[in-house]
């Protein structure tokens, strides 16, 4: 316990509270001494919870320590390249340190915690929905200043939230760890913000986790003015926390371009890159960008609650409109930023347990990059209802229907791919398998949504929800388990259990299809998304009793997993070789990995994904005098 | 680094890209009096913006060759100056989704604010990123003072602008009616978009300021040297990309339009 409180996230934690009390009581006094009203609702008034939060995130960063070699320069004083970890174990995942393998597994780690959360705040509201009328969210239960209903709101909206943040996590999990071993590189281009990028997450979350309490906010996670403007405190909360973890997203986005196109290893030309790196290029080139628009947008609502510019009021002559388009130029491209690496690692894996090369590598790493670019001239989809100029609904629609042409890419290369091969099944390729054909569910059930002639119909229906859980578990769950399975090794030198690892596949995927099926088939006769009541004379109870059950069932899987993941760490198998018999370089050498990864660094000699073909190799390791004296 | 110029021929570079920045933003202010036409406008501007980011902000040092030890400060060099750019660009993003705001919700009209007063904090900042450039230019040919005294300047050149935003241009726009919360219904929207607008670049100037004080004061404790000098390099690129958006927020907020 003594370890817990002197890490840097308990430092960073307690700072964060004092941040807040010091923003929040500066914006009290201030008002004081204006002789406006001091308190509120929710104790402190709206300018000073937005205040104290936005102060509590910066107190956090200066108090975990994150920050403090930046400060030392900015003093004239120089640091080491590397600091060694003092901490060994668990110690090590909530202090500080600048090894990005490290930093990949807090980054999953967090990205886990939040899936739980996320999912258990889905279980709540989807018991809720078991059967038509109010069962327990009712109107005489009173909690954090919410009624049941409103709860419902809340809970719907930050399960919404929570679980994008916790895949932008995920992703960056992924990427941290695995793109620099991929590379030949020790390390990230920038260690000290791949650390700030990962640190700056933990407060966003707590930020976000506090509009729960604030009197929550009823918007789903899209924050549409007008009605954005005037929920409760936990509204403002809700945007902090998102603009807070946007910028997570944006300076990891920006390291991992920066690595790549700095430190690969010799011979390795663009063209023999792993295909993963071409997913995490293409992701991050997403995420530098377009997350400024998203928190941007949600910047001038604060603004327009704070200081009464009415942007997107109309009364004032602003136009809400106006907020829908800022805000879906980030939100759509953002689900390419969660579904590409998952596709990637989808790519990365499939020969491995076919013992095939992977099929039009070169039209696979365009087909990232060209879903990456089409994705930001697509945003206009999700408003064919808004009321916008009806001339763009037709090139929007077009534009749309383009990104089946690289998705399309990538199905016909990995059925190619696995064409004839020698296919095993042990878990990671069960998750990819099941990321395939769950993702082409999501792809199948796209079209109708992009059409507009359809999607009048279907907007804001439980179809689209169906829609997205497929897309976003074919495109990122799936293959974030997948990673989780085929990495685990590497990381601590053990193997997650086989056994376990089925039976979290063999239950989740019936359960999930059940759960989507069914959303998909009740929104079209009639089903409402983000409501906590139904008309018991849709006819639908019945399905969403079964909705329900499947959901828990995927939660027991959820819990099946993690009970595996941690249990393994100690008792897992033994695994320190090649355990997948891998071309790729990072199996070539033993597992866990040593802190500075390659002691020997390596060269590009040949087709990375060259399996089955005779005397092929991707990679050779090359004696170095740089290596000999380390 | 390369001393591809010698330091006269530098400096001289920089005078003549100054001339060049001032004559064309007389142009681009009569164009707006007398005619008014806004392609015409944003043409200049794209000139204007493109001399600052080849001539001031060094774009194509991008490209140069680092050699190929990667634990040489020049290749780091070289990887932070990719960083970098790549937060410039993301940056933009903010500054073009303003630009997007402001088209929407004014079109073709505009604040009503004082012309004087714009051109002045215009020319500040041009003549900010003048000096910039010569205190870089010094520093890489190794002249520490001259450096210190040319950041000392743009320092406050720099802080006039953002007093003379904050505190002159918000105060008599405020006096004039222009304010935050649209409390003129007839006004309409533009109050919001000129503080936004102003406020977020005037931000930028603000942390510029700061970045420009650290190198400074890193400056005279003798940190850097001819050689080795990223962190000046980087303030001096910063200090330019704010001086660049400026290049398109004066003739959004100033010149395109009606004023109302």
């Amino acid at each position: 316990m003594k370890k817990f409180f002197s890490s840097a996230l308990a430092r960073g934690l307690f700072w964060q509270l004092i941040g807040l009390l010091a923003g929040a009581g500066l914006v009290t006094g201030i008002r004081a001494l204006m002789g406006l009203s001091t308190t509120d609702t929710f104790f402190f008034t709206e300018p000073a919870w937005v205040l104290g939060g936005f102060i509590s995130a910066l107190f956090f960063l200066v108090g975990s320590g994150v920050t403090s070699d930046w400060i030392k320069w900015a003093r004239g004083i120089d640091t080491p390249d590397h600091h060694e970890d003092h901490h060994t174990g668990w110690e090590k995942y909530i202090n500080l340190s600048l090894d990005h393998k490290v930093i990949g597994i807090q980054y999953t780690l967090v990205a886990l915690v939040l899936i739980g959360i996320g999912g258990l705040f889905a279980l709540i509201f989807r018991t809720e929905l078991a059967a038509s009328e109010l069962q327990f969210l009712t109107e005489d239960i009173k909690l954090f200043g919410q009624n049941g209903p409103q709860l419902y709101n809340t809970l719907m909206s930050l399960h919404g939230m929570i679980m994008i943040v916790s895949i932008l996590l995920g992703i960056s999990g992924i990427i941290n760890y695995v793109v620099p071993l991929l590379l030949g590189a020790q390390d990230m281009a920038f260690p000290r913000l791949n650390a700030f990028s990962y640190w700056i997450a933990v407060p966003a979350a707590v930020l976000l986790l506090m509009s729960l309490f604030l009197g929550g906010f009823d918007t789903g996670w899209t924050g549409y003015p007008p009605l954005s403007a005037r929920a409760p405190v936990g509204m403002q909360m809700f945007f902090l926390g998102v603009f807070v973890a946007g910028w997570s997203s944006i300076l990891g986005a920006l390291n991992v371009i920066v690595t790549v196109l700095r430190m690969r290893a010799k011979g390795m030309t663009a063209m023999k890159m792993p295909i993963f790196v071409w997913a995490a290029i293409a992701t991050s080139l997403i995420a530098l960008t377009a997350t400024q628009l998203i928190g941007l947008s949600f910047q001038l609502v604060m603004f327009q609650r704070l200081l009464g510019m009415g942007f997107f009021d109309p009364a004032k002559g602003g136009n809400p409109v106006l907020f829908q388009h800022l805000f879906w130029f980030y939100s759509h491209p953002a689900v390419y930023v969660f579904v590409l690496p998952g596709l990637g690692v989808i790519s990365e894996l499939l020969p491995v347990f076919v013992r095939k090369p992977l099929f039009g590598y070169r039209w696979i790493a365009m087909s990232s990059l060209g879903i990456a670019l089409v994705g930001f001239v697509v945003w206009a989809h999700h408003m064919f209802t808004s009321g916008m100029n009806e001339y763009l609904r037709v090139p929007f629609m077009y534009s749309t229907l383009l990104v089946a042409v690289p998705t399309g890419v990538k199905f016909f290369s990995w059925v190619a791919t696995m064409w004839k091969g020698k296919i095993s099944t042990p878990t990671p390729m069960l998750f990819v398998l099941g990321a395939i054909v769950v993702f082409l569910m999501g792809g199948l059930s796209g079209p109708p949504n992009a059409t507009v002639s359809t999607d009048l119909h279907l907007h804001d229906t439980y179809f689209i929800v169906g829609h997205f859980h497929d897309t976003i578990f074919g495109g990122f769950v799936f293959p974030f388990f997948a990673a989780i399975y085929y990495w685990y090794p590497k990381a601590t030198g053990r193997k997650m259990n086989e056994t376990l690892g089925k039976l979290h596949f063999w239950l989740m995927t019936p359960s999930f299809f059940v759960l989507t099926f069914l959303m998909m088939y009740t929104g079209l006769i009639g089903m409402r998304r983000r409501i906590a009541d139904y008309d018991p004379a849709l006819g639908i109870d019945f399905y969403h009793l079964l909705m329900t059950i499947a959901g828990y069932l995927i939660a027991i899987s959820v819990i099946i997993f993690l009970y595996n993941f941690f249990v393994s760490m100690k008792k897992g198998e033994k695994a320190e070789g090649n355990v997948w018999n891998s071309r790729s370089p990072e199996w070539q050498v033993p597992s866990p990995m040593p802190v500075h990864n390659y002691d020997q660094p390596f060269e590009v000699v040949g087709e990375p994904y060259d399996y089955g073909l005779k005397d092929s190799t991707y990679v050779r390791f090359v004696e170095s005098a740089k290596s000999a004296h380390k | 680094m390369t001393h591809s110029q010698n330091k006269s021929s530098a400096l001289m570079q920089g005078v003549v890209i100054f001339v060049y920045l001032a004559v064309l933003t007389v142009i681009e202010y009569f164009i707006a009096v007398a005619f008014d036409a806004v392609p015409l406008l944003i043409v200049v501007a794209v000139i204007k913006a493109g001399l600052v980011v080849y001539y001031y902000m060094h774009i194509y040092q991008l490209n140069a060759d680092d050699g190929d030890d990667e634990h040489s400060y020049r290749y780091k060099t070289g990887t932070n100056r990719i960083g970098l750019w790549l937060f410039l660009l993301s940056d933009a993003f903010v500054f073009a989704g303003l630009m997007v705001m402001r088209a929407n919700l004014l079109g073709m009209t505009r604040p009503h604010l004082n012309q004087t007063l714009g051109l002045v904090v215009t020319a500040v900042l041009l003549v900010s990123s003048f000096f910039m450039n010569r205190g870089e230019t010094a520093m890489k040919h190794g002249d520490v003072k001259a450096f210190m005294n040319n950041t000392l300047v743009t320092f406050v050149l720099g802080l006039g602008f953002f007093l003379g935003v904050v505190f002159v241009e918000w105060r008599i726009a405020a006096h004039e009616g222009l304010t935050a919360s649209f409390g003129n219904p007839s006004v309409g929207p533009v109050g919001g978009v000129f503080y936004m607008m102003t406020g977020m670049h005037a931000f930028h100037v603000l942390t510029g300021l700061i970045f420009l004080g650290v190198v400074w004061n890193n400056a005279r404790k003798g940190v850097y040297s001819a050689e080795q000098h990223w962190g000046v390099e980087a303030a001096a690129v910063y200090w330019h990309f704010v001086d660049l958006v400026w290049i398109f927020f004066y003739p959004a907020l100033y010149l395109i339009g009606t004023a109302v």
